[in-house]
């Protein structure tokens, strides 16, 4: 499905991805991990713009519109299946469909606000999942998300990630929680500074190396950012 | 005498940066009242102003069955031309990032809404669609300009999270309109203010308005008339929130497109005329340039083009120059002014300087003065002083004054007074003045501009500025000195425009340089001082 052959992606002049070759077969669940600033975003990115005709993004710059309603936002996922007129009437006179449909898929991402509240009005974990309720509403084959359970309990973000998982056929994700991406995918990928340096099927890794992986990247990087070692403490806990 | 005079550097290290540009405004504004003419030409202003003052004491709603007449005229030219500029504005602002585009628009921006009116007057006579187009034409310039700014400071990230093969119509409302949606109906809300009080203005030069009315009952003297229809005007204003509703539109719509006095029958050939003769300078208005071109007499075109040369040049040095000095002096007269009554107005409307009922009152005097056009008030100070610069410069004072002192005033509610806060003139100078000020200055500064563009206008009350020679030029039926000195002053306008957005920025700098504050520049409190 996707083959990458020697990527170099530069950012203000400096290098923020270099990858000599990565290939993800359709059907696969693939989790992208590894430190803040190792490049994970970018090649997330970088893979949407490839795969982008049949493929929903579920970016961490969420893109919501602030006027717009909860359904409203939710609904873009969709504008690509419909005439522009029957966007534009949408806009001020919303179609049955739709709002059944969006509402369904409210209640799977546990969203318990009306279909009429603005975004505006929304709290943080709310606002997360109106945008992978957007992702959602794309119908794709393939899902890319950058983080998307990020700003939600574990809990909840577990039981959301299996929404996801079963709703797409392919799956690839940036993740932090490092069981997670144990315990649901196929495959772990690496970053680290920009280089891939793991690439293997979940069966051949375990918490231990996952966890040698990470001191590899701390003693290459001299300093874990805070923010990541804390994670790790948390992964040890759970 | 070398310690008294470093003990008065060292005081003089204490002006900081706004009380140095307070000084040279005030320095020259000084000046420029010195020099213009400001002579008081009135028999008896006092028995005047009298009578002014009882017609306002005892308004005659009931003098004329033309009073709700005259309110309905004026709501549906407002609404009737603030469509067209909807109509016009809305696609102009998908291409305004040609520069062909926003060249043009600048310059039918620049060209205010009366001298619109007096043009079209020449073509369509006192048809509603000189009022309509008089309107619609430059607000729909600005509407082309605000809208696209709005739209380019929509987020983008919007537009990458949307599915692939998006339509671009969807793409666009979606992705971009609906951002922007909020300070857009904010904006066209606050720009159909600006079209009632310019639809009550376009009265004076014909069309069935308010203005109209207003003329005529304060020429005859009938005060108790004039002051019915200025009070329901400011009710008028003042009640847009509550009669303004966005359902009631299509119903207000209708009802003005019932209402508008017939269309008269627009003669083709007169416009032809207007636009291939009239418009011409004198010289070129004859056959002579073709004949000469034609016979190819070199020397006949060359004179003919000379003389054109003399005749704009005579217009620009008779008229222009001196309409264009009018003008400076007038603005910058009123610039100081304004200043003044914005500081002071602010300060005695502030209930912890001036107590809660002072305060309700001058809040509600400062309402009024903001919501009267500087045009009309004008008018009735020309009435009471006679026609100098003076009528005009309180007129501008007033309200400008009025409404920055109101702009500020909204930001000095939010400063919060300190526990030991004394309640007089100090404390208030000490505590929330050096907050407001800054702010207070840079709309003062936008308003500049506003101010200049109206000086032009308040030329047709009999100021010798710009407004003044465009209006006699027309009155004289010469249409091509009218249409070059509505020319310079579009130019001056551009001129001033770009000047003073340079001016300003390169002023939000120093201060912010000199740590004395930031300027944070309300964006909504900017957007209404915004033309």
């Amino acid at each position: 499905m996707l083959a990458l052959s020697n990527v170099v992606i530069h950012f203000d002049g400096k290098e923020a991805l270099n990858i000599a070759s990565l290939s993800i077969k359709a059907g696969e669940k693939v989790a992208i991990v590894g430190p803040s600033g190792s490049g994970k975003s970018t090649l997330v990115h970088h893979i949407y713009e490839l795969l982008r005709p049949s493929a929903a993004l579920c970016s961490q710059r969420q893109g919501l519109v602030e006027n717009l309603s909860v359904y409203h936002n939710i609904f873009m996922g969709a504008l690509n299946r419909h005439s522009w007129f029957y966007n534009l009437i949408n806009l001020a006179l919303p179609f049955k469909q739709p709002l059944n449909e969006i509402g369904q898929i409210m209640d799977r991402l546990e969203l318990s606000c009306p279909l009429t509240q603005p975004t505006a009005s929304l709290s943080g974990g709310q606002r997360q999942r109106v945008a992978l309720g957007r992702a959602l509403f794309q119908q794709q084959a393939v899902f890319i998300g950058d983080e998307p359970f990020s700003a939600l309990d574990p809990i909840m973000g577990q039981r959301l990630l299996a929404e996801v998982l079963s709703a797409h056929d392919t799956v690839i994700m940036v993740l932090h929680d490092v069981n997670m991406a144990l315990e649901n995918f196929d495959r772990i990928i690496g970053l680290q500074a920009g280089q891939k340096i793991l690439d293997c099927p979940v069966d051949e890794l375990n918490f231990e190396t996952l966890q040698d992986f990470y001191q590899q990247a701390g003693s290459c990087q001299q300093n874990l950012t805070a923010e990541y070692s804390s994670e790790l403490d948390l992964a040890k806990n759970v | 005498m070398p310690a008294q005079l470093a003990s008065f550097i060292a005081k003089f290290c204490f002006v900081g940066y706004w009380q140095k540009v307070t000084l040279v405004l005030w320095s020259v504004a000084c000046l420029c009242f010195y020099f213009a003419d400001t002579e008081i030409i009135a028999l008896d202003p006092w028995h005047e102003l009298l009578l002014i003052a009882k017609g306002f004491i005892t308004p005659d709603f009931f003098a004329t069955e033309y009073l709700l007449y005259a309110l309905w005229q004026t709501v549906s030219f407002a609404l009737l031309g603030c469509c067209l500029a909807l109509l016009i504005g809305t696609p102009l602002s998908l291409v305004y990032h040609k520069p062909f585009v926003a060249s043009v628009c600048a310059f039918i921006r620049s060209i205010h809404e009366i001298f619109w009116a007096l043009l079209f007057l020449q073509i369509f006579g006192l048809s509603p669609l000189t009022g309509i187009l008089a309107i619609g034409l430059p607000y729909g310039a600005t509407f082309a300009r605000v809208f696209s700014d709005n739209l380019q400071q929509a987020p983008a990230t919007t537009m990458q999270t949307l599915p692939h093969n998006v339509d671009r119509v969807s793409r666009y409302i979606y992705g971009k309109v609906v951002h922007v949606l909020v300070p857009i109906k904010a904006y066209i809300r606050y720009r159909f203010e600006c079209a009632l009080r310019s639809s009550a203005v376009l009265g004076f030069v014909g069309m069935p308005t308010l203005g109209f009315y207003l003329e005529s009952a304060f020429r005859q003297g009938h005060y108790q008339q004039g002051a019915a229809l200025l009070m329901l005007f400011i009710a008028l204003i003042g009640t847009i929130p509550y009669w303004g509703r966005v359902k009631l539109l299509p119903v207000y719509f209708i009802l003005a497109i019932w209402a508008l006095p017939s269309i008269p029958v627009v003669d083709s050939a007169l416009i032809g005329r207007f636009l291939s003769q009239d418009i011409l300078p004198p010289m070129l208005q004859g056959q002579q340039l073709q004949q000469a071109l034609s016979a190819d007499n070199f020397t006949a075109v060359s004179d003919l083009l000379y003389e054109c040369s003399t005749w704009v040049a005579g217009l620009l040095y008779e008229q222009a120059l001196p309409g264009v000095v009018g003008m400076l002096l007038l603005a910058l007269t009123a610039l100081g002014m304004s200043h003044i009554l914005a500081v002071v107005g602010c300060a005695l409307s502030d209930k912890r300087f001036s107590g809660k009922w002072l305060a309700r009152g001058n809040r509600f005097l400062l309402l009024i003065l903001r919501s009267v056009p500087e045009y009309i008030l004008a008018f009735i100070f020309m009435l009471l002083l006679g026609p100098s610069m003076l009528p005009a410069m309180l007129a501008l004072a007033l309200h400008n004054g009025a409404l920055i002192a109101y702009l500020s005033l909204r930001q000095a509610d939010g400063v919060e007074a300190s526990r030991h806060f004394n309640g007089r003139l100090d404390g208030y100078a000490y505590e929330v003045l050096p907050v407001i000020y800054p702010n207070a200055m840079a709309l003062l500064f936008y308003r500049f501009e506003v101010i200049l563009r109206e000086t032009a206008i308040l030329g047709m009350l009999g100021v010798a500025t710009l407004g003044f020679y465009i209006d006699s030029n027309f009155a004289e039926i010469r249409f091509n000195g009218a249409l070059l000195l509505m020319l310079v002053a579009a130019l001056i306008n551009i001129a001033v425009d770009i000047a003073s957005r340079k001016v300003l920025q390169a002023s939000l700098l120093a201060s912010n340089r000199s740590g004395l504050a930031d300027v944070v520049l309300n964006k909504k409190a900017l957007s209404a001082c915004q033309r």
